[in-house]
């Protein structure tokens, strides 16, 4: 099964967007981001999807949930 | 013996829910919310963010949209400075308290916005009609109480949202009095919603509410950590983190969610209900004594809150008698010198707030307590007169 790992602004929609992922049957986590764009953005909260990650993004993208694709393993 | 009868302050006592909820949230949500990767944090911010939607759902918003505040006043000021920061026309209704009442005089005096006082009447189509014609092409706002603190007077608040609606106007309710109590719901038309959290939402002191759908955009007024973007020196632009810098209140949080699920189970219609029938037997008992003034209109809709005088006492001398026979009401101005100039009350008024825990039996017996101090008086001046 596919991972990717989405970067989200705020916890807040990082847990908003995994409830509309998960239920669509996605399996999703959160966690806090690590790396370099913890580095470069500072603290945050990432989304790590397992399933079919272009749709997804799309449904993020539907329900206008800002995000960012994560330089840790994005789609 | 206390019977509280100062609601509208804050509700007292609270739901048992609401007072478990703040034991389990001492115990569990030791974290600081949307700060951490650690259990302790993830759990406490999955409980805020479960709060968040559950008021939500109550207020027909987005979770992100729901920002915790201190207090109602805290919810006020950011909503009017926030919005009106670039200057402009602002308008409050006659019956504001001081919450947004005072931010408002400031902003004015400072010379940074034009203010105007539109007058409420009994009649609301003449409420609707005098903040109509305050209208001006560059009016931003209109803030308006959706229910008087003072005597509980509902406003035509749907008329007046769709007013702003029709003219691109911001409208900012302020709930403190009506959220709870009311089915009031952002698809009436409001675009900000302030609420405290400790009052008819029944959470503990310390926590408000700001309910917005996002439409004018609110500048913060405190800036500082998010938990969010925190290489960055400049405020996130996102909701709720560009609106809520600084560790939020985990425990009051949590009360404050259980307060809205104690709302919903039971139903605010319910609980309207209750507290109409408690203030209507207390109107009733008034009425039987003749040195006693109530005021309240016929014609006019109100919140359950009963303003009352007896002739003869001053507000502080009536709820100082009656607190020292356990009955708790507030007396004075209740922060609200502009509702005051309307009544015509220049010394206040005594004010009767029930909750959904109010009994029937307790505001017949403070009535009763009233008439008690009422005739005292009469008897003191007969023995003026005779001696």
């Amino acid at each position: 099964m596919k991972v990717c790992s989405v970067a989200m602004p705020s916890y807040t929609y990082a847990m908003k967007a995994e409830k509309l992922l998960s239920a669509r049957g996605f399996i999703c986590s959160i966690r806090r981001r690590t790396g370099k764009q913890s580095a470069t953005q500072g603290c945050g909260f990432s989304l790590v999807i397992s399933g079919n990650c272009s749709d997804a993004l799309y449904i993020l993208d539907r329900y206008s949930i800002p995000y960012t694709l994560d330089d840790e393993g994005g789609v | 013996m206390i019977i509280n009868f100062d609601n509208s302050a804050t509700t007292f006592p609270k739901p048992l829910s609401v007072r478990k909820a703040v034991s389990y949230a001492m115990e569990r949500y030791g974290g600081n919310a949307g700060r951490g990767g650690h259990q302790l944090s993830m759990a406490t911010s999955q409980a805020v963010f479960r709060a968040r939607e559950t008021i939500a759902d109550f207020f027909d918003a987005s979770p992100e949209n729901v920002i915790f505040t201190l207090n109602c006043t805290y919810a006020l000021n950011l909503a009017i400075r926030g919005v009106m920061t670039e200057g402009g026309h602002l308008i409050i209704s006659s019956l504001e308290h001081n919450s947004s009442a005072r931010p408002a005089t400031e902003l004015a005096m400072n010379k940074r916005i034009a203010l105007s006082v539109a007058t409420v009447y009994d009649d609301d189509n003449k409420t609707i009609a005098s903040f109509r014609k305050l209208i001006r092409p560059d009016t931003k706002a209109i803030v308006c109480t959706l229910a008087s603190n003072v005597t509980g007077q509902i406003l035509p608040y749907k008329e007046l949202a769709e007013l702003c609606r029709q003219h691109n106007i911001c409208f900012i309710a302020d709930g403190a009095q009506a959220c709870g109590i009311l089915d009031i719901r952002l698809s009436h038309g409001i675009n900000i919603l302030c609420t405290s959290g400790h009052k008819g939402l029944y959470g503990i002191t310390g926590t408000g509410l700001l309910v917005t759908d996002g439409k004018f955009p609110i500048k913060p007024i405190i800036t500082g950590g998010t938990g969010s973007l925190s290489q960055s020196l400049k405020q996130p632009d996102f909701l709720p983190d560009c609106l809520e810098s600084g560790t939020v209140n985990v425990i009051g949080i949590h009360s404050l969610k259980a307060g809205v699920d104690f709302i919903s189970n039971t139903g605010t219609e319910r609980i309207f209900n209750h507290e109409k029938a408690v203030c209507d037997r207390f109107i009733r008992e008034l009425s039987k004594i003749p040195s006693v003034t109530v005021y309240r209109k016929p014609q006019c809709r109100y919140v359950p809150i009963v303003s009352f005088n007896v002739n003869g006492f001053s507000p502080e001398e009536t709820a100082s008698y009656l607190s020292q026979r356990g009955f708790c009401l507030r007396a004075g101005f209740h922060c609200a010198p502009l509702a005051h100039s309307s009544l015509g009350t220049e010394n206040g008024t005594v004010r009767f707030s029930p909750s959904y825990f109010s009994r029937l039996s307790d505001a017949v017996a403070l009535a009763n307590s009233i008439k008690n101090m009422a005739e005292l008086k009469k008897s003191q001046k007969t023995i003026e007169i005779t001696s």
